[in-house]
């Protein structure tokens, strides 16, 4: 039962993380491997803005997200833009600008753990299992905001703008769909969404300056299982790698459960590139 | 006078004189200090040499190069430690390993294009590394495997040899690159198809050098672990291979002698920027990124371009 | 001018340069008034390292106000050698090959203390030793104490005293006094732990101990909701904890929002922060922590070393600072008694050492490891208690307050 619980909570972080991050490869053809730092970011500055600057919470978590959001549109406009025209070098640079961010995260803050405070302080139990009030709230704002995320692409006019340039980025220009633009508004959901999980999850998983590096090695694993590019491909690798992880850490023991998504993605990159719902092939 | 074939005497005499001078720069200053610095930086060029052979002539960026750096580290220490057998086995036991690493790796892997294939290099390594972890058991964990003994206990001596060692590979991958193979490698970075059109047996060669690349990672791997006197997981980090990439990105890709000038450089560098350590990994990425942007062909290269042009009629 | 040419002529003005700078780097100051130098390798990102430092400070202060030693006042540098064996080598060589200490004062993560140690020996340079537990460092001392003599471990106890310090807690009071007989044993998957597990299972089941569950965890683990399940389940009614480098912080914060309806304790080397309980919102109330030492008269230096401490940093030592402290003095000690400042001289005389140190009497064993025992070097058990107050619980000797459980296990 705990395994129903906790599995359900690790797949929604991991989808919210997944999701952004194949939101920007599918329209943009970006793997942003800076995309863990918009989580850590996100946690952080949580952290910041209650401890130092006394604010409350939810202001906080508000504030924080639409900054990181900001951030991660100058980031793809100033440093990534430049060099799309070749993956590897949006790889290089994605992965620089990550190392950057953790050693300013280090030299500021040390590498000491952070308390970030959670919304929920209370202890709730659900079918017998002792859980955590914000893990429930995760899993609970994990889903709306994916939810969300999913009916704004599909219903909205904006939305149909961005699945018509993941589709077919000329065509899209001929048709008048202003890509840069597009480009910046889903870089920002995508930081965005990512700073929501780090947020979230900060109260109750780590935070300190590596915290970026698990998250972009699972979100990445989950997005090539799932088929880079299909977001409902990626929420159901989500579950599938949070179950597995949890499960995984339960039978066996936790040391393995790093290996699970690294071997997975390790995996499915040799014989099926495609992932398992992904229209683009890694050929 | 062609010293070697495909390397003209300007290159050849170029070498050798770096060579001398780095082999009596020590020498100049008392302590052991400098040594260390430089036989650190030498085994660094070894590594970076190998790196660029096979992702600097194809173009395919291996991101996981800290694997077999790792292995050829670990496979000292185990034969060194564990089996108790003495410290020149290493040598040649870390090559092999690090080559049946990139026989397995490789045929799956060599298929995938630009950046699938160097995340899923990155992904082994991270495996690697985990692995180490968890037979913490047989690996030391951690703290990996301590008490190696040295190969050759006077550390200038020992300098020496590495920086023989790296002269020799430096010579025989830059001979290589100048070679057929080369020329082969470079095309396969051009354009595959066309390649595979013309009948060349792409894959054998893509493999080959992806398992030259790592037989000389995994020596360099050895010759470290017999001078730190350990090994530890912390090898097979992606900050290993991303230090790596740096420095050929700022020898110059491709050209096999910047990586060694890359190499060194950074490393003085590096060790000049001790008092400020925390800051290194800073330096290093946003150098990175700035080479990216500015000096897409590196800054040895370059450089020794302008100088051997200075004798040339323009 | 032909290139050929051109380069002789730079690489010749190179060189002479270059002869230059080092003949004046390495013109060395022979005077007799030369500063003893003295080389702290640590943590220093962390308030082990933190604290070391202050201490190390704190003492070369005091000795420099009365003089010196043998006239030559000390000075400190100081190498970060974070939790990484790599790292740590670097700084060792940095210290003893660049910056050229006499002496070392340092450590904390066993596995990189036993990394350096080869470069340690090769440099000739006496290491004592502050926060590194792991027996298997000074049992080098044993089998080769001609290249190992320069180790000697000032503190902490090594991990197997550790080990019978809490045997000793779970017999005489978790059995004894709290009637808990189930237990389960964490911990962090570290070198240290390592060696000291085996020791406490064996001597917690030899007290009657029910061992109900063992783990050692990996020291990134930063969700530990399956392990703290396990422990539930597993019917254990106290939790025994053995954690240096693990995430402490995240551990307590866990246990505390499931409400785990298990109490821990046992030793957290983060706990023994002063500002622990209040950096993670209170969350640590009811754990009990080993700590060497606290604001009591355990020996004449103890309160007035935690005071002046305060005065010099914003928060109460933790354990390395103890020992590095007394480092210090023990070392102008043997200098003193040795009448030189030659390393193999000094060596003998601090082989002799009975020094009453902060937290203890300080002696070593033919392992140049300190010894724990009655009026020596002990545990004791420290609980954190509402508003972040802490009472020393075990010994019964030394208790300060009463114990109490977890809030949400209140009757």
């Amino acid at each position: 039962m705990e395994i129903l619980i906790y599995g359900a909570v690790t797949s929604a972080i991991y989808a919210m993380l997944a999701v952004g991050f194949t939101l920007i490869f599918g329209v943009a053809r970006i793997l942003n491997l800076a995309h863990g730092s918009f989580y850590a970011l996100g946690a952080y500055l949580a952290y910041v803005l209650t401890t130092l600057a006394g604010l409350p919470l939810w202001l906080a978590a508000l504030l924080s997200i639409v900054i990181v959001a900001v951030f991660g549109v100058l980031v793809e406009k100033i440093l990534i833009r430049p060099l799309r025209a070749s993956q590897l070098g949006v790889l290089m640079i994605s992965l620089a600008t990550a190392l950057v961010v953790e050693q300013a995260l280090f030299l500021t803050f040390g590498s000491e753990y952070r308390n970030v405070p959670a919304f929920i302080e209370t202890k709730y139990n659900l079918f017998g299992v002792d859980v955590a009030g914000q893990r429930l709230l995760t899993l609970a704002v994990a889903t709306v905001s994916i939810g969300g995320l999913y009916g704004f692409i599909q219903f909205t006019r904006l939305g149909s703008a961005i699945l018509a340039i993941s589709q077919d980025p000329l065509a899209a220009k001929y048709m008048g769909i202003p890509s840069d633009r597009i480009f910046s508004l889903v870089m920002a959901i995508s930081a965005g969404l990512a700073a929501l999980a780090g947020v979230m999850a900060g109260p109750f998983l780590s935070v300190q300056p590596s915290m970026h590096l698990l998250p972009i090695v699972k979100a990445f694993a989950i997005v090539v299982v799932g088929g880079l590019g299909s977001i409902p491909g990626s929420i159901a690798a989500a579950f599938m790698l949070g179950y597995a992880e949890t499960i995984v850490a339960y039978m066996v023991s936790s040391s393995w459960t790093e290996i699970v998504s690294v071997l997975a993605t390790l995996l499915m990159l040799v014989f099926r590139p495609a992932g398992l719902f992904g229209k683009r092939a890694a050929f | 006078m062609k010293a070697f074939k495909g390397l003209d005497t300007l290159s050849s005499i170029g070498g050798l004189v770096a060579l001398l001078f780095l082999g009596v720069l020590p020498t100049l200053f008392t302590g052991k200090y400098l040594v260390g610095v430089l036989t650190v930086a030498a085994i660094y060029g070894i590594w970076a040499v190998s790196w660029d052979f096979m992702s600097g002539l194809t173009g395919r960026e291996n991101f996981g190069h800290s694997l077999f750096i790792g292995v050829g580290a670990y496979a000292a220490g185990f034969l060194n430690v564990h089996f108790g057998l003495g410290p020149w086995w290493s040598l040649p036991a870390s090559m092999l390993v690090a080559m049946v690493f990139a026989v397995v790796l490789g045929f799956p892997t060599l298929r995938l294009k630009g950046p699938y294939f160097a995340l899923a290099m990155l992904s082994s390594a991270v495996i690697m590394q985990r692995l180490m972890l968890i037979f913490w058991e047989y690996t030391g964990g951690e703290e990996g495997i301590h008490d190696i003994t040295p190969l050759i206990v006077n550390p200038l001596h020992y300098y020496w040899f590495v920086l023989a060692v790296l002269g020799g590979i430096t010579l025989l991958l830059s001979w290589m690159a100048r070679s057929r193979w080369g020329l082969i490698l470079r095309a396969i970075r051009g354009d595959e198809a066309t390649c595979l059109a013309a009948g060349l047996p792409i894959t054998t060669y893509k493999i080959m050098s992806l398992v030259i690349s790592a037989a000389f990672a995994g020596l360099g791997g050895a010759l470290y672990a017999h001078y730190q006197l350990q090994v530890s997981p912390q090898l097979f980090a992606v900050v290993t291979s991303i230090t790596i990439i740096t420095m050929v990105y700022v020898g110059g890709m491709g050209t096999i002698f910047g990586a060694v000038g890359g190499a060194l450089l950074l490393t003085v560098m590096t060790e000049g920027l001790r008092n400020f350590g925390e800051w290194r990994l800073m330096v290093y990425s946003l150098l990175l990124i700035f080479i990216l942007f500015f000096l897409p062909n590196g800054i040895i290269a370059p450089i020794w371009q302008k100088i051997r042009n200075l004798g040339r009629p323009s | 001018m032909t290139i050929a040419s051109v380069k002789k002529k730079f690489k010749s003005m190179l060189g002479a340069l270059l002869l230059c700078t080092g003949l004046l780097s390495s013109s060395v100051v022979l005077a007799q008034d030369k500063p003893v130098r003295i080389g702290v390798p640590t943590s220093v990102q962390l308030q082990v390292g933190r604290d070391t430092l202050t201490a190390v400070k704190m003492a070369v202060d005091e000795i420099n106000k009365k003089g010196g030693v043998l006239g030559r006042k000390f000075e400190f540098v100081s190498a970060d050698e974070t939790e990484n064996p790599e790292t740590g080598i670097s700084a060792i060589k940095k210290l003893t090959a660049d910056e050229k200490v006499d002496l070392l004062i340092g450590g904390y993560t066993s596995g990189v203390t036993l990394a350096q140690l080869p470069h340690i020996s090769a440099a000739k340079t006496i290491y004592l030793g502050v926060g590194a537990a792991s027996p298997s460092i000074t049992n080098k001392v044993k089998q080769d104490y001609d290249n190992y003599k320069y180790i000697f471990r000032v503190g902490p106890v090594n991990a197997a005293h550790q080990a019978r310090g809490l045997v000793d807690f779970i017999s005489k009071f978790v059995i004894g006094e709290l009637g808990y007989k189930k237990i389960a044993i964490v911990g962090e998957n570290a070198k240290w732990v390592q060696d000291l597990v085996p020791i406490l299972s064996k001597g917690a089941k030899d007290v009657g101990a029910d061992i109900r569950m063992t783990e050692l965890f990996d020291t990134q683990t930063s969700d530990f909701s399956p392990l703290l399940a396990k422990v539930k389940s597993s019917g254990a009614e106290y939790m025994v904890v053995v954690l240096s480098h693990a995430s402490s912080d995240v551990f307590a914060k866990q246990w505390h929002d499931a409400q785990v309806p298990v109490p821990y304790g046992g030793i957290d080397v983060k706990s023994m922060d002063g500002d622990f309980f209040n950096r993670i919102g209170g969350k640590s109330i009811s754990q009990i922590a080993a700590n060497f030492a606290v604001r009591a008269p355990i020996t004449k230096k103890t309160v007035p070393f935690f005071d002046e401490f305060k005065k010099n940093s914003s928060n109460f030592p933790v354990y390395s600072a103890f020992f590095a402290y007394d480092a210090v003095f023990i070392y102008a000690d043997a200098v003193k008694r040795a009448g030189s400042f030659e390393t193999d001289k000094v060596i003998k005389e601090l082989e002799k050492t009975k020094h009453e140190g902060v937290a203890g009497e300080i002696t070593f064993d033919e392992q140049h490891d300190v010894q724990a025992g009655p009026g020596k070097v002990n545990f004791m058990f420290v609980q954190w208690q509402e508003k972040g107050e802490r009472a020393v619980i075990y010994p019964k000797e030394l208790r300060t307050g009463k114990f109490i459980m977890p809030p949400w296990m209140k009757k």
